[in-house]
């Protein structure tokens, strides 16, 4: 455990890191705090430019924006009553009643430092799983990794919000993705229809930026108001906060610990935690606490469940190599195109990247509990700006970000393309995340499927005759069956709808 | 019909995703057969994942069109504008042209002319937009050309501010 840190640390504790982590958790908290985007678009916009930095001091950036935009959502719920991200909805019920009674300061202070203490604490346990959970997966060959590729697509486009069907619709369309280019083994160009632009596959940030940037922007100009600017109180810098969480010590810690534990299974989120600890904090509070009234308890709980899923999600990602939410599904797909493998492989062959990804995760966090206090009359500024001026600021930056992955103009038409798929998909109520999941763990699956068949000499069979593999497909069974359950009983329900 | 009007992006989205499976059977039967790695063992057919994958998705369409006509599908989707959506389709063909001048034209001499236009669209005045969009214009080059040495489109002019 405290090896992978020493290894990690010469790569991190280096001026352009810090410097970058720095600018990170800010852009991050920025983001968060402005409904409609969130920590998955902050590391969207910034993922281009994550690509000409170091590999730690890039992926240090992404990642101390995915602290800080899951962070920032709370401020906008607090002082607005707009969750700025999913993940602050459960801070309503608490943070908007204390700043009603004068309290906004207070509020804020209590979800910066809870979130940043949650995401601590869930550090301490990425680093201590991780590195079992890397050794255990040493033992995979190709049908267990074909199958734990399986799994993960599986859980992600069930759990995702909308349906089950539409959600495996979407995860299977990220497989086809995926497929496109270059085949590996025999090196035939696949569903390339005669475009050398797409013999290496359709660019994941370009997709990735069409999908969420894009038709988010196409969104926020439906909904008008763009000159619109916010009353808010006036906010100054104070460090009260701190004093008040340790009241709150029990409760931070539990939540915490309930964040990381949603945030390791694969597509269960921060907004399901955040929900979930608020509902345990509720059931455990004393007679004279009055949830939902304005209560500290409240904050602390939803903000250090929702952040401790940050460290929570990191568990899979990089030791299996399997995202647990659409944000470490991006993460990866930058840790891939920055030629790292997440797996086991990279605690066996790099372990000084994963000991800087661990410290930057860290260090995030840290940075976080004191810039976070600092900048909240900056904070407060944010949300005064008016849409006018941030949507052409985002479409620039998404653009040319897009652009300059491989000064290609066609990656351009590739966002265009997926951004007018994106807005179509959430019109209709599809989850967008299992495309980027399928389109990253299609390749694993797929690579893995094929070699796992040529060791095999039973064929498919190879798969239920491993111990471990039937295992994981077992899980797949069970979690088919569920899927099939619950489209199947609506219609038994409701003959009269189906008839 | 009022169902399939009710779920107007539902079927939107459905006849897209309908149409994946097809192209992948297809292309599996054409391209893929004439590159000669259709057919054979795991190593050497290149198109059994997309093939099996084109079946599942296959399966997943026709439940899904069934639900829509059986009305299973709870949340509708109907084609309702609000009255912004004329703007955010302007904003969107005026994208469409920028990109198709972009190589043309440049990124210093248009880029600023499409932020001037959308921030006029979106209701800031023409001072603002004008001055606004040569700031985020020139900042925007100067992270990429001028810290990360990326080459943005120079067009006809050949400028290139940072470069």
């Amino acid at each position: 455990m405290f090896e992978l840190l020493r290894e990690g640390a010469p790569l991190f504790f280096n001026l352009s890191a810090l410097a970058l982590t720095i600018f990170g958790v800010v852009a991050g908290l920025v983001i968060g705090v402005l409904p409609g985007l969130g920590p998955l678009m902050g590391i969207v916009l910034m993922l281009p430019v994550a690509f000409h930095l170091p590999p730690i001091a890039g992926m240090g950036m992404l990642i101390a924006i995915y602290v800080g935009g899951s962070a920032g959502g709370s401020i906008s719920a607090i002082l607005l009553r707009i969750p700025g991200t999913p993940l602050a909805a459960a801070t309503l019920f608490d943070g908007y009643p204390l700043a009603q009674k004068g309290r906004s300061q207070d509020a804020i202070g209590l979800s910066i430092t809870a979130s940043a203490l949650g995401g601590l604490i869930s550090g301490l346990i990425l680093l201590f799983f991780s590195p079992i959970l890397a050794a255990f997966a040493l033992r995979f060959a190709p049908p267990e990794y074909a199958a734990m590729a399986l799994l993960g697509l599986l859980t992600i486009a069930i759990v995702s919000e909308g349906s089950a069907i539409k959600g495996l619709i979407a995860g299977g369309f990220g497989l086809v993705l995926a497929t496109v280019g270059t085949d590996e083994f025999t090196n035939a160009y696949r569903f390339t229809f005669g475009n050398f632009n797409l013999t290496s596959g359709p660019n994941l940030v370009a997709v990735v930026v069409g999908l969420f940037a894009l038709s988010e922007l196409f969104f926020q100009i439906e909904k008008g108001d763009f000159l619109a600017r916010p009353q808010i109180q006036k906010l100054k810098t104070s460090f009260r906060a701190l004093r008040l969480i340790l009241r709150h010590k029990f409760n931070l810690v539990r939540s915490a610990l309930v964040g990381t534990f949603f945030g390791a299974i694969p597509g269960a989120g921060g907004d399901i935690s955040a929900f979930i600890s608020y509902a345990v904090a509720k059931r455990m509070a004393r007679p004279n606490e009055r949830y939902g009234e304005g209560e500290e308890g409240g904050v602390v709980a939803t903000e250090a469940a929702n952040n401790g899923t940050c460290g929570g999600a990191l568990i899979p990602s990089l030791s299996l190599g399997i995202p647990g939410d659409a944000s470490t599904a991006v993460l990866l797909g930058a840790l891939f195109l920055l030629g790292f493998f997440p797996g086991p492989e990279l605690f066996r062959y790099n372990p000084d990247v994963a000991g800087g990804i661990f410290i930057a995760y860290l260090m995030s966090n840290v940075v976080m509990l004191i810039l976070g206090i600092v900048l909240v009359p900056f904070f407060g500024a944010v949300l005064k700006v008016p849409k006018a001026w941030l949507l052409p600021a985002v479409l620039l930056l998404s653009t040319m970000g897009v652009y300059a992955l491989q000064n290609s103009v066609f990656n351009l038409w590739v966002m265009l393309f997926f951004g007018v798929l994106g807005y179509t998909m959430r019109k209709a109520h599809y989850p967008l995340s299992p495309i980027i999941i399928g389109m990253i763990l299609g390749p694993v699956l797929e690579n893995n499927f094929r070699r796992a068949l040529l060791l095999s000499r039973d064929g498919p069979m190879i798969f239920v005759e491993r111990p471990i593999s039937a295992a994981i497909l077992g899980i797949v069974a069970v979690m088919l069956v569920y899927v099939v359950w619950t489209t199947v009983r609506p219609a038994m329900a409701e003959p009269d709808k189906a008839a | 019909m009022a169902r399939l009007k009710s779920h107007a992006w539902d079927v939107v989205a459905w006849v897209f995703f309908a149409a994946v499976p097809l192209v992948i059977f297809y292309q599996a039967a054409t391209n893929l057969a004439e590159q000669g790695v259709a057919s054979g063992g795991p190593l050497e057919n290149a198109a059994v994942f997309p093939r099996i994958i084109a079946w599942i998705l296959a399966g997943l369409a026709v439940v899904n069109i069934l639900r829509i006509l059986m009305g299973l599908v709870t949340a509708p989707s109907p084609l309702s504008t609000t009255p912004t959506t004329r703007l955010a389709l302007t904003a969107t063909l005026l994208f469409v042209v920028y990109l198709v001048a972009l190589p043309y034209v440049g990124y210093h001499l248009l880029t600023p002319v499409l932020l001037t236009i959308l921030m006029r669209l979106l209701g800031l005045g023409w001072i603002a937009s004008i001055v606004a969009a040569l700031g985020f214009s020139l900042g925007v080059a100067a992270v990429f050309e001028g810290l990360l040495n990326v080459v943005l489109p120079v067009g006809f002019a050949e400028i290139a501010v940072f470069g």
